[in-house]
């Protein structure tokens, strides 16, 4: 019910939060349906895929996440000042931290699987696929709010 | 865990499955028109927003269907104005989304033609793509699907 008295300081970052997340979803999709469709079919044409995988991953994702991330910190720094957060705070953490590092990892992979003869093009979707796992968690706990 | 911490992560994963497709369909859509591609290019492109499809779907039923349940649950009105408009919003945008499905389906299976008959480049698919209606259809869809969401965090005349 938190919702009912939440301060109107703190919709702004709680807006710019979901926003990110789910453009991190969506991006994070893209990036898996296109990595799929990269590693098949004829040479030239998965590697006009690959490319455009590495510029969205690159591009918007990365953005993405970043507004994911850094208005999670600003909406928690409102809700829970002095720390002491929850654990479905925790769960975010768990989360992101990893998933900002799968980002990077997933970011250069796209950019050496560029080349018609690089053979990570196939890391690529999957690792988006990890990556998209873990932001159902994050949202599961986020939304419901398990423990509270 | 209560019914309604339930509801809310139904409301919210429906939520991530509209705005999550139709950020891939937004996205396979831009790169398709931003550059002048071949038609194969193009075909293959709207081809693969047929996976955002299924997920706008589901989307569009979780968000309304336990949207409104949840209503019920926490004991808001229906009258209340950020829910009315919510739902105008969304009834907007799935208009205007189904026909812009139908416009992009249309442009594909041309694209898929042109492919097939020697990929050379041609005015028609060219202002298809960019048509000035066509994009505010498109792109005024998924604004709205953004508004539903800025509504639901604000809650105006709560």
């Amino acid at each position: 019910m938190l919702a009912l008295v939440r301060p109107d300081s703190w919709n702004l970052p709680l807006f710019l939060h979901v926003l990110g997340a789910t453009l991190t979803f969506g991006t994070t999709t893209t990036v898996m349906v296109l990595g799929f469709a990269g590693v098949r079919g004829d040479r030239e044409r998965a590697v006009w895929l690959r490319s455009l995988t590495f510029w969205i991953s690159f591009g918007i994702l990365v953005p993405a996440f970043i507004l994911m991330r850094g208005s999670a910190l600003w909406i928690l720094d409102k809700e829970f000042p002095g720390g002491h957060e929850p654990g479905w705070v925790g769960v975010g953490f768990i989360v992101s931290e990893p998933g900002a590092l799968l980002v990077i990892v997933m970011v250069i992979l796209a950019w050496l699987a560029r080349s018609p003869k690089s053979r990570v093009a196939v890391a690529v979707p999957w690792l988006a696929s990890i990556l998209l796992v873990g932001l159902a968690i994050a949202w599961f706990a986020m939304s419901a709010k398990p423990g509270t | 865990m209560t019914l309604y911490q339930w509801l809310l992560f139904f409301h919210v994963t429906g939520a991530f499955f509209l705005i999550g497709g139709i950020v891939v369909a937004g996205i396979l859509n831009l790169a398709a028109i931003v550059k002048d591609r071949p038609p194969s290019q193009v075909a293959t492109l709207y081809g693969l927003i047929r996976f955002a499809v299924p997920l706008i779907g589901i989307g569009l039923l979780l968000t309304l269907v336990i949207g409104l349940w949840l209503v019920h649950n926490v004991g808001y009105s229906y009258g209340e104005t950020w829910i009315v408009a919510a739902i105008v919003l969304w009834v907007l945008a799935s208009a205007l989304g189904n026909i812009d499905g139908k416009y992009q389906r249309q442009t594909g299976e041309l694209a898929q033609r042109l492919a097939a008959e020697g990929d050379a480049s041609s005015p028609e698919l060219r202002a298809r793509l960019r048509n000035p209606r066509a994009l505010v259809i498109s792109y005024g869809s998924g604004l709205m699907a953004f508004a539903v969401l800025g509504l639901m965090i604000w809650k105006p005349g709560v």
